[in-house]
């Protein structure tokens, strides 16, 4: 499903999911993809922030859950495969077993930090060139994508972020995602210059500028994931809410944020439970 | 842990460590190779920490003696150390081991082993001890896995190295032979030493050592061997090579692993 729409037109919109539930609600919404987000994964598994603490398996686990919860496709965050090329081929293995469609690694050490904090190390071009063999060596379906990150814009410089997507691209890589670029022009110059899918990180306040859907378009990009959206968002509803919560000594105050309890069980699907529960009753 | 020597056989599941408390044994070692090998894996550095820990906390629920865990290279850098030892702790183990291989690592017997920086594996062991909460009384055994690519003198510097750090014990891997025993002893005895006896050295031979600790992998080694024998004999010869009544196994087994203990609370409830 995600290769077919790599191959048609418009660009695909990829909210970030830290959770299933959050997951169901991109799908819900109406999206055609959903992220997994590496970011929200550690801060929903464990609280902590994203670096390079959550293992493969948490992960995996994470991806899998979402895949039975969700049918449209889920582009996981895979870090940096956890290790070397042999972690890589486990790596792609537990994800597309898990049932996801598109996995993305990266270029930095292990443990590896969020694409838009400092300190940030890479390791050698040919280590992750070897990295994406093993990947397309490893993969099962050969509709399952390989996405191709490059952190080196910010550690090194964006010519060598360029080279980098190239040699990925020549690896095997099917979509390339140049993290963190620092203006307008680099964007487009990505564009311009590597010949595969593009995927574009929109997350707010990072160092990349934020593009509508449109702009993206016209510029030549083909998916754009919003990893930190959803997240953010509950973050500060849930903070608001708690703070009413606190004030008022009664939930009677924080009704009117809330979803109700009949609107929630449809969403989370009871009706549908009832139904299959009445079919298999036996009068 | 007791004083003298503990000897702690190789597990890597529940039912391993029931039997391994059931025959009196102290202490049960909980081997990353066993762990691998129940996932279909070789031990060349493909599990996870929370595999790992999810492991640990089967065993600890299956028996009471205290757990000896591999932790591998603490599955990452400083910060994954940290994670390591306090879900460690927090999963039951009362000791682990931190080695100083590169990651992905391999079994300690295999070939082509690669060892990281000496500095970074002794700010490994001293993230490791710092970690720990106090309380837990978490022993922190330092692995150096120097032996087979850099020789007895490098791998001797480097367990020292480490026991400065802040290490408990110490614990060379790779040891083959009788010459090998005879020699690490030699060398380490001042500290407190780990054997693995891979050699399978009667115990009463390695008493002379006096190491505090001795993880041993004879069950898992006669196990495999017998999985293997018997596959194969009942592949050609269509008979297995178990002959008794199962009768006998059965109830062992069932015995060991608690089903009176189930059934007496169960009618204890009943019975209410």
């Amino acid at each position: 499903m995600l290769r077919e729409m790599l191959n048609s037109e418009g660009v695909i919109m990829a909210p970030g999911a830290y959770d299933v539930w959050s997951a169901r609600l991109v799908e819900k919404a109406g999206f055609k993809a959903i992220y997994m987000t590496g970011y929200g994964v550690s801060a929903s598994v464990l609280g902590k922030p994203d670096i390079g603490l959550i293992t493969m398996q948490e992960m995996a686990e994470m991806a899998r859950n979402m895949a039975n919860a969700t049918s449209i496709p889920i582009i996981a965050d895979a870090d940096n495969g956890y290790g070397s090329s042999l972690n890589v081929i486990r790596t792609i293995q537990e994800y597309e077993q898990g049932g996801i469609a598109g996995i993305q690694l990266e270029d930095q050490i292990f443990p590896k930090r969020c694409g838009h904090m400092e300190g940030k190390q890479l390791v050698p071009m040919n280590e992750m060139v070897s990295k994406i063999k093993a990947a397309v060596y490893a993969r099962r379906d050969p509709d399952t994508v390989i996405i191709a990150r490059t952190d080196a814009r910010a550690v090194i410089s964006f010519e060598e972020a360029l080279t980098r997507a190239q040699a990925y691209v020549e690896a095997g890589a099917d979509v390339i995602f140049l993290e963190a670029p620092q203006s307008v022009e680099e964007v487009k110059k990505v564009a311009e210059i590597i010949k595969v899918p593009l995927l574009a990180n929109m997350v707010e306040n990072g160092k990349t500028p934020l593009f509508t859907v449109k702009e993206l378009e016209e510029i030549g990009y083909k998916i754009a994931i919003y990893p930190a959206t959803p997240l953010y968002t509950a973050t500060k509803a849930i903070m608001d809410v708690l703070e009413v919560l606190k004030k008022e000594e009664t939930n009677a105050a924080c009704m009117d944020r809330e979803v109700d309890f009949p609107t929630f069980n449809k969403m989370v699907g009871v009706p549908e439970m009832r139904n299959l529960e009445k079919s298999f009753l036996v009068e | 842990m007791a004083k003298g020597t503990v000897v702690a056989p190789f597990v890597y599941d529940g039912l391993q460590a029931r039997m391994v408390e059931a025959a009196g044994f102290d202490a049960m070692y909980h081997t990353g190779w066993g762990n691998a090998s129940s996932r279909g894996l070789p031990d060349v550095g493909l599990i996870t920490l929370t595999e790992m820990t999810e492991r640990i906390r089967i065993l600890s629920s299956s028996a009471d003696i205290p757990i000896i865990s591999d932790a591998d290279t603490g599955y990452g850098s400083y910060t994954n150390v940290i994670r390591t030892v306090r879900e460690y702790e927090q999963a039951g183990a009362a000791a682990l081991h931190i080695e100083d291989q590169v990651w992905p690592k391999r079994c300690g017997y295999m070939q082509g082993k690669q060892i990281i920086e000496k500095k970074e594996a002794a700010n490994k062991i001293k993230a490791a001890v710092d970690a720990r909460k106090s309380e837990k009384d978490l022993v922190i055994i330092a692995r150096t896995d120097a032996l087979a690519p850099l020789g007895w003198d490098a791998a001797e510097e480097r367990a020292r190295t480490y026991y400065e750090m802040g290490a408990d014990m110490i614990f060379f891997d790779g040891i083959r032979t009788r010459q090998d025993v005879e020699e690490y002893y030699r060398r380490m005895s001042d500290i407190p030493c780990v054997f693995n006896n891979v050699p399978m050295i009667p115990l009463e031979e390695v008493e002379q050592y006096k190491f505090p600790l001795i993880i041993h992998p004879g069950m898992t080694f006669h196990s495999w061997k017998a999985m293997f024998d018997d596959l194969e004999a009942l592949k050609k010869t269509g008979r297995s090579l178990y002959t008794d009544d199962y009768t006998t196994l059965f109830n062992k087994l069932t015995r060991v692993l608690g089903a009176d203990y189930y059934f007496t609370l169960d009618e204890q409830y009943k019975n209410l």
